[in-house]
C-alpha cells in the first residue's frame, strides 16, 4: 500500500506538483504516513463487515486513495481514524451492495407473512423459547472470549441481516440514512433488524450466557 | 377487555425492537409497557436487545484494541 501511495504521489509530481510548496509536500508525506498507521485498523473493521480479506482490502485502498484526495476536507476537525472509518464505512456497504447484486433477486426477498424470526414464536404469538433472564451481562462487555462468540453469531445471519443490523448497530446510520443507502421500506427495516436481534440474541444467549466460561 | 390489553409476545417483542427505531405511538408504548409489566421474558427480551446494542457499539473499540 505504502508502495501505491508512494506511486500516487510520484505521478501527482510528474503533473505539475512543482508549483506547490515544500511544506504542502512535506505535509503529504506526513499524511501517507499517518494514514499507514491506521491501516491495520481499517482492515480489522472492513474484515469484521466483509468476511472476505481481498474484499477488504479493496476497500481500504479505496477509502486511503479517497482520503488522499480529499485531504483538504479533513481540517483536524475529528481524529484521522474516525474521518478514514467515516470514509470506509460507505466503501464497505457499497463493496458489499455490489457483491449483493451478483447474487438472485429472490435471495433477499422478505416473506411478510412469515417473518417471525424463525419460528421464535408459536401460532399464538407465545415465545418457543422464552428469553431468559442474562443477570448482569455488561461484564461480558470485557471478555475478550465474548466478542468471538458475537462474531460467530452475527456470521450465522444472512449477509443481508447482518449488514443492515451492523450499519445500524456497529457503523451506527440512522435508520432513514439506512433506508435510503439500500433502497428498502422503513417497514423492512424494522423486520430485519428484529429478525437480526432475535438471531443474535438466541445465539449469544446459547453459547455465552447459558455456558461456564473464564 | 384484559385480551385486548394483552397482546400476544410475539407484538410485545416486535415493538420493543421497533421502540429502539422510532417513537411509539401513545397507545403503542402504554400497551407495550402493561404487557413487560406482567411478562418476564419479555422484559429480558427488551433488557438483552438494549443490551446487544450497548456491545455492537463498542465494537469498533474492540477492533482498535485487537493485537496484531
Amino acid at each position: 500500500m505504502a508502495k501505491y501511495l508512494g506511486a500516487r504521489f510520484a505521478r501527482c509530481h510528474e503533473t505539475g506538483i512543482t508549483t506547490r510548496s515544500i511544506s504542502t509536500m512535506a505535509e503529504d508525506d506526513d499524511l501517507a504516513q499517518s494514514l499507514e498507521t491506521h491501516r491495520k485498523y481499517l482492515q480489522r473493521y472492513a474484515q469484521f463487515h466483509l468476511r472476505d480479506p481481498s474484499l477488504a482490502e479493496d476497500a481500504v485502498q479505496d477509502t486511503l486513495v479517497a482520503a488522499l484526495s480529499q485531504r483538504d476536507r479533513f481540517q483536524g476537525r475529528s481524529q484521522l481514524r474516525t474521518w478514514l472509518t467515516g470514509i470506509l464505512k460507505h466503501k464497505v456497504i457499497d463493496l458489499m451492495r455490489s457483491r449483493d447484486r451478483a447474487l438472485p433477486p429472490d435471495a433477499f426477498s422478505l416473506d411478510q407473512d412469515n417473518n417471525s424470526a424463525e419460528g421464535a414464536f408459536d401460532a399464538g404469538g407465545n415465545w418457543v423459547d422464552p428469553p431468559a433472564d442474562w443477570g448482569k451481562p455488561d461484564a461480558a462487555l470485557e471478555a475478550s472470549q465474548f466478542w468471538r462468540v458475537y462474531q460467530e453469531c452475527c456470521q450465522r445471519m444472512s449477509r443481508r441481516d447482518a449488514l443492515v443490523y451492523s450499519m445500524r448497530e456497529v457503523m451506527g446510520l440512522s435508520s432513514e440514512e439506512i433506508c435510503k443507502k439500500i433502497e428498502i421500506t422503513t417497514t423492512n427495516l424494522h423486520v430485519i433488524l428484529f429478525r437480526a436481534r432475535q438471531s443474535l440474541r438466541t445465539c449469544i444467549s446459547k453459547n455465552w450466557f447459558g455456558t461456564q466460561h473464564d | 377487555m384484559i385480551h385486548r390489553l394483552i397482546y400476544p409476545c410475539e407484538q410485545a417483542a416486535k415493538l420493543s425492537s421497533r421502540a429502539m427505531e422510532q417513537a411509539l405511538t401513545m397507545p403503542e408504548r402504554v400497551r407495550l409497557r402493561l404487557h413487560l409489566m406482567m411478562c418476564e421474558r419479555c422484559t429480558n427480551f427488551s433488557r438483552q436487545i438494549e443490551f446487544l446494542r450497548r456491545a455492537s457499539r463498542k465494537i469498533p473499540e474492540v477492533l482498535e484494541n485487537d493485537a496484531d
